[in-house]
């Protein structure tokens, strides 16, 4: 049902209207660190009960703080997971599958990877094999997806290339001969051959200095406007949103916090947190200090009661310790979870977990 | 292209450098020894008769101009150096008049064979196993191999080969335990005589195996376990990329060079294994040659059979050196 509106190709461009058809749809999803050393389990709650979608021909961006579950999370919408994350709960559906993302097996997974899903990972710069060139490379990853014969692969290779601005002599280079940009550019031009639905990104610019990441942002941007795929894009870094992404969600201590279009985030951010993210951003011309925000991201082995951000909240209310507040929309495309922002947020009621609870469904996407 | 023939040219310098000092160092040992080759062999002359003094005195002159070792320390080291430049190391002093040379060349076919035979196939055999190993962590029969490997391992040579010698030659007696090849055997090229030759080598390749594959094995599967968590493994395993060419074109490809190199740090100790294992066996090759020569004082013999050695373990390092670029793309050759 999700693909009747597949054909709707009327939302190409760079802010497609918010009513455009889902290419992803997160339920509920739950993925923890189970660790068991020395007699001691602990469960770390990287992923705890996100629900978003993101639509056909979008970039949304996915921001916060280090270690508030960014990458865990895309490592779990892209069916990254390997011991000891494993999902725990909710569901993942992508608009090309017909079913839930954790219901393929292993050889249906591994026929969608680059066909239909591609991942370019934190820490692009070391993704290549040191011993290969980028020609093998790019057999080893787009050659069975393309279903052509080499000759005609090589020159849609080329194409590629050529259309993402690279010299197709990269193809003979061995990695260490590229620069830092140059790899990325590669990364993306190899996450972008197969002309993949669905693109996930994780800090594909943090290594590079701000020249460079302009142009790749530009290349990012490009690639995912000449293909007309989805994009989930993850930084720390608010200028990059404000940059690159149609839709911008706030992660807080492994919750979603605020979702807004881009430019709603930064014009008139409703969640403390958020306000405190947008403010921190320097503009040309500002005298005064920046504040920044009291004590350290929570634990979450050990998260606080509530909502999860109210030890370091100037807004914090009694209610805040008790119950932690549903993710609410309060206008089209405006999702907030804070008591102080509406009368409207309400506490969830899917939000707290049995700590320790028995039922554990672990769920591998990677064999090993 | 250029800068790889430099580094050949370095390299090969450096290979003459390390047989010049090791031939050096073999020299001047071998002259520190207390047992005087000349005394021995009159000794060995005159057990069972009287001899007259004065034809003594003359032997003694005779025989010290006949070993080279007539003149001062230095004196007998340049004409040492001018044999050795002739590739001849003089009469053997125990196996009189027989030419060293001859005795090593007769000798160098075994202890090659053994060696390379074992070598490959204990390198070969650990890596494959142990990179699999690595890979498949949770894999029952690997697992079971890496105990065995983790027990043979640290057993040395000689003890090893002593357990082989016992275990097939007494208490299940199948395979010959001592010689090359059976001893009523004309040698030539028959089928008889090479399954004899074969037989005879199953125990001491067996023993060098044995250790050898256990040792490379444990390297590999470290090796390996720290490969598979690299960026450019996952990241592979993530876009879907063949298993089998992940473990073989990224994991076990980027392990080798690691392993290469340590083959060729290796060689030295592997000569010394094989050394032990042929005296055990009384396998005809360098190591019984050479435990015989400093038995019996025979100067020009060790000296011989250690600059050979020497010579076979540089080069064998050289090969495996200029083969070492060629296969990683980042060793800069310049």
């Amino acid at each position: 049902m999700r693909q009747s509106g597949r054909d709707n190709g009327s939302t190409v461009g760079p802010h497609p209207p918010p009513e455009g058809a889902p290419a992803l749809s997160v339920d509920n999803l739950r993925a923890y660190y189970l660790t068991h050393y020395f007699g001691v389990e602990r469960e770390v709650r990287a992923v705890d009960d996100i629900s978003l979608v993101v639509r056909r021909n979008e970039i949304y961006g996915l921001a916060g703080e280090s270690s508030c579950g960014k990458t865990t999370f895309l490592k779990t919408v892209a069916a990254a997971v390997r011991p000891p994350l494993s999902v725990i709960g909710g569901s993942v559906q992508y608009a090309f599958l017909d079913r839930d993302l954790y219901a393929l097996n292993p050889a249906k997974l591994s026929a969608i990877r680059w066909r239909r899903l591609s991942y370019i990972t934190q820490g692009s710069m070391n993704v290549l094999n040191p011993v290969r060139r980028v020609r093998e490379s790019f057999i080893d990853f787009a050659y069975r997806h393309m279903g052509l014969k080499r000759r005609p692969f090589f020159a849609a290779v080329n194409e590629h290339l050529q259309r993402l601005h690279l010299a197709a002599s990269v193809l003979d280079a061995y990695p260490h001969e590229l620069s830092g940009g140059m790899k990325q550019r590669v990364t993306i031009a190899l996450a972008t051959i197969c002309r993949p639905e669905f693109i996930i990104a994780d800090e594909p610019t943090t290594a590079l200095d701000v020249i460079v990441q302009k142009d790749v942002l530009a290349m990012i941007r490009e690639a995912q406007q000449q293909i007309g795929s989805s994009m989930l894009f993850v930084t720390h870094d608010m200028t990059v949103h404000a940059n690159i992404a149609d839709r911008l969600g706030i992660m807080y201590a492994g919750r979603l916090v605020e979702e807004a279009p881009t430019a709603d985030i930064f014009a008139n951010p409703k969640h403390p947190y958020t306000a405190h993210l947008v403010a921190s951003l320097p503009r040309i011309g500002e005298q005064s200090r920046k504040e920044s925000l009291s004590g350290a991201p929570p634990n979450l082995a050990n998260p606080p009661s509530g909502c999860r951000f109210h030890p370091r909240c100037p807004l914090a209310m009694e209610v805040c310790r008790e119950a932690s507040p549903a993710l609410t929309t309060l206008a089209p495309g405006r999702r907030v979870a804070c008591y102080a922002a509406s009368p409207l947020v309400k506490p969830s009621p899917t939000a707290e977990r049995v700590a320790g609870a028995t039922h554990r469904a672990e769920r591998v996407g990677l064999v090993q | 292209m250029a800068a790889y023939a430099l580094y050949v040219l370095r390299r090969s310098g450096q290979f003459v450098l390390v047989v010049f000092v090791g031939i050096n160092i073999a020299f001047f040992v071998t002259h520190a020894t207390p047992i005087d080759p000349i005394t021995a062999a009159i000794a060995a002359a005159t057990r069972f008769s009287q001899a007259d003094p004065q034809a003594v005195q003359l032997t003694r002159e005779a025989l010290r101009e006949l070993y080279g070792l007539q003149g001062n320390l230095w004196q007998q080291y340049v004409v040492f150096w001018m044999r050795v430049a002739r590739a001849d190391f003089g009469p053997s002093l125990s196996a009189f008049p027989t030419p060293v040379s001859t005795l090593i060349w007769r000798a160098l076919p075994w202890t090659f064979g053994l060696l390379s035979v074992a070598t490959l196939i204990s390198w070969g055999l650990g890596n494959l196993l142990g990179g699999l190993a690595g890979y498949y962590r949770r894999n029952v029969p690997l697992k079971l191999v890496g105990v065995v490997a983790s027990g043979l391992q640290p057993i040395p040579n000689y003890v090893m080969a002593f357990i082989v010698l016992v275990l097939f030659g007494y208490v299940w007696p199948i395979l010959p335990i001592t010689g090359s090849s059976q001893i009523n055997l004309p040698q030539g090229w028959t089928l008889a005589y090479f399954q004899s030759v074969f037989q005879h080598a199953l125990l001491p390749v067996l023993s060098l195996v044995l250790v050898g594959t256990g040792a490379w094995f444990i390297g590999m599967r470290a090796l390996v376990s720290n490969i598979v968590t690299e960026d450019y493994v996952a990241y592979a395993e993530l876009g879907g990329v063949d298993r089998w060419r992940i473990l073989i074109s990224y994991v076990m490809r980027n392990a080798l060079l690691t392993q290469v190199t340590g083959l060729a740090l290796s060689l030295g100790l592997i000569f010394n294994g094989a050394v032990i294992t042929e005296v055990v066996f009384g396998y005809p090759g360098l190591g019984n040659l050479l435990i015989r020569a400093v038995y019996a004082g025979d100067y020009s013999l060790v000296i011989g059979i250690a600059s050979t050695s020497i010579i076979a373990v540089a080069f064998a390092a050289l090969v495996i050196d200029l083969v070492l670029p060629l296969l990683d793309p980042r060793v800069r050759v310049a």
